[in-house]
């Protein structure tokens, strides 16, 4: 590049406050229309939870997790909880562990109609944000019956579950079920099937498996370019159900570049993710058992934890993640706790994906590898 | 990808959205009516204070310090007052959960907005009443 060119480069900043922008800012370098480099910004949305943690009770530890990302919330409390539990040697009831499957399941599928909602208004698809989202409140009013709180649920405990399941609950979770079973061919059509929505994901956004692998990505960023990577299948967890249901891993397989995978791709794999979690939720509501929801135990074990460490982790809706703690001996509260979020390598993967790219599929990169601030900046 | 190909998915894109048409309308019309709100529902507390043993359980179980007790204001044999500060409170529901003597729950009551931030310190003479039901005071119009 020829320094002339570069006079005529313009400095501008996406964010904090533009309104796809919700705590977070990235400064783009352009030239004309193309970006030349992109250098993502984070820390708007610092809340400290990492120290936070460090005065929370063990109790009252996966509160502050839930609040990372509240759109996971079930999935999000998991990982402190799992790290608690190893650390104390509890465990988890069977009917506790088929219901903690469940829920985070139901709440992978609420996440993602989160997300097609807000890709698609990103892309000025004003209508299939309105759409998923009175979707998503049939599992928003399912959470709201089992825990009385439609985001931050706080369901899981060490040692078990804090909500037993009710019939009614019951009921609005296989409403919500049916109602997405119902609409997603309805969204596939808007989606996937129409020009408008193709024409602004095709070939944008473009990467290697094993670029993504180097930049660290995960979840289903990396399934998209058909690297069938998921901690569900490949380190089964003994407090989790999944082993208890039948299900492949999905992976998509891109027929113009085999092995990568464009925005389309990353949209196409995010259906076939709520296919795959209605499929085990479908599966584990017959098998539930009866029995205690919590290990009675559990609460005085909790109290005081002996030295240890432990590493807990969940394969997010964002992708995988993980939670160290350490305790001291007698510990009340953590020693120290270290949260790995997966969107924090998703967000710095765009320094290398944009630049080359317009301007106008900036927004759509960046929509494509969901990140999210609260993961990002703990 | 042909003209003919193209049209074909406008029209089935037209389709869906004139089917949803006919859809009911998803959103209430807020302060005149309300959704209907679960038993389990985790709003504002109420304190039964013939209940109460003092055993400031709840004090301890909150984790951002919502809950205040004085045990020397004494109205029934052993109980004490509490005073709830809800700007602080995220409603997590383990102080209802610490209290095993029934004196601590949850109400349906989730809109707590108040003009004066001074008004959502609640002291033990509010958190003992409950001054409205959630539902009644608002006619549910369209269910
Ligand atoms: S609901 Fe939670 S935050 Fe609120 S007073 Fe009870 S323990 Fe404290
Ligand atoms: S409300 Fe319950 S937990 Fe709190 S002081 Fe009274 S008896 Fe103890």
């Amino acid at each position: 590049m020829s320094p002339d060119i570069l006079d005529e480069a313009i400095e501008i900043w996406f964010g904090p406050q533009h309104v796809s922008a919700h705590g977070w800012a990235a400064k783009l370098t352009l030239i004309g229309d193309y970006i030349v480099e992109c250098d993502p910004h984070a820390g708007y949305f610092h809340r400290s939870a990492e120290k936070v943690l460090e005065f929370r009770n063990f109790r009252q530890g996966p509160l502050v997790m839930e609040r990372l990302c509240m759109l996971e919330s079930f999935l999000m409390e998991y990982p402190y909880v799992s790290a608690v539990e190893q650390i104390a040697g509890l465990e988890v009831p069977e009917r506790a562990r088929i219901m903690r499957t469940i829920l985070m399941e139901a709440s992978r599928i609420h996440s993602l109609q989160f997300w097609w909602g807000q890709f698609a208004a990103e892309l000025g698809l004003f209508t299939m944000l309105l759409w998923p989202w009175v979707d998503r409140e049939y599992f928003l009013d399912a959470f709201e019956e089992l825990t009385g709180s439609r985001h931050a649920v706080s369901f899981n405990t060490p040692g078990g579950v804090k909500y037993d399941f009710t019939d009614k609950f019951l009921k609005k979770l296989d409403r919500a079920l049916l109602r997405i079973e119902e609409r997603l061919p309805k969204f596939k059509d808007m989606l996937l099937h129409g020009p408008t929505f193709r024409l602004r994901t095709k070939n944008v956004g473009l990467f290697s498996a094993e670029q993504g692998l180097r930049w660290g990505l995960s979840g289903p960023n990396i399934k998209a370019c058909g690297v069938p990577m998921d901690l569900r299948k490949d380190k089964p967890d003994s407090n989790l159900a999944y082993d208890l249901a039948d299900w492949e891993v999905p992976t998509v397989h891109n027929e113009e570049h085999p092995g990568q995978s464009d925005a389309y791709d990353r949209m196409v794999q995010r259906f076939l993710e709520v296919e795959t979690s209605i499929n085990i939720i479908r599966q584990l509501l017959p098998q539930i058992p009866e029995g205690p929801i919590i290990d009675p135990k559990a609460r005085a074990k909790a109290n005081r934890l002996p030295e240890g460490e432990a590493y807990g982790r969940v394969e997010g809706t964002r992708g995988i993640t993980s939670l160290w703690l350490k305790t001291t001996e007698k510990a009340q509260t953590a020693y120290r706790a270290k949260i790995r979020g997966p969107c924090f390598a998703s967000y710095y993967a765009l320094k290398h994906l944009v630049p080359g790219s317009r301007f106008a599929d900036f927004i759509v990169i960046f929509g494509s590898l969901d990140p999210y601030p609260g993961l990002w900046d703990r | 990808m042909g003209f003919f190909s193209t049209l074909g998915e406008i029209f089935t894109i037209l389709k869906h959205v004139f089917s949803q048409v006919f859809e009911r309308p998803f959103t209430v019309l807020y302060p005149y009516e309300d959704r209907e709100h679960p038993e389990r529902t985790r709003g504002r507390h109420i304190h039964i204070r013939e209940k109460c043993t003092a055993c400031a359980q709840c004090v301890r179980a909150c984790p951002v310090v919502a809950i205040r007790i004085d045990k020397s204001d004494r109205k029934y044999e052993k109980d004490a007052a509490l005073y709830f500060d809800y700007t602080r409170c995220i409603f997590c529901g383990l102080c209802v959960q610490a209290c095993r003597f029934n004196a601590l729950f949850h109400t349906k009551v989730v809109d707590l907005s108040e003009p004066e931030r001074e008004r959502l310190h609640y002291d033990p003479e509010r958190i003992e009443t409950l001054d409205r039901d959630p539902l009644e005071w608002r006619g549910s119009r369209f269910r």
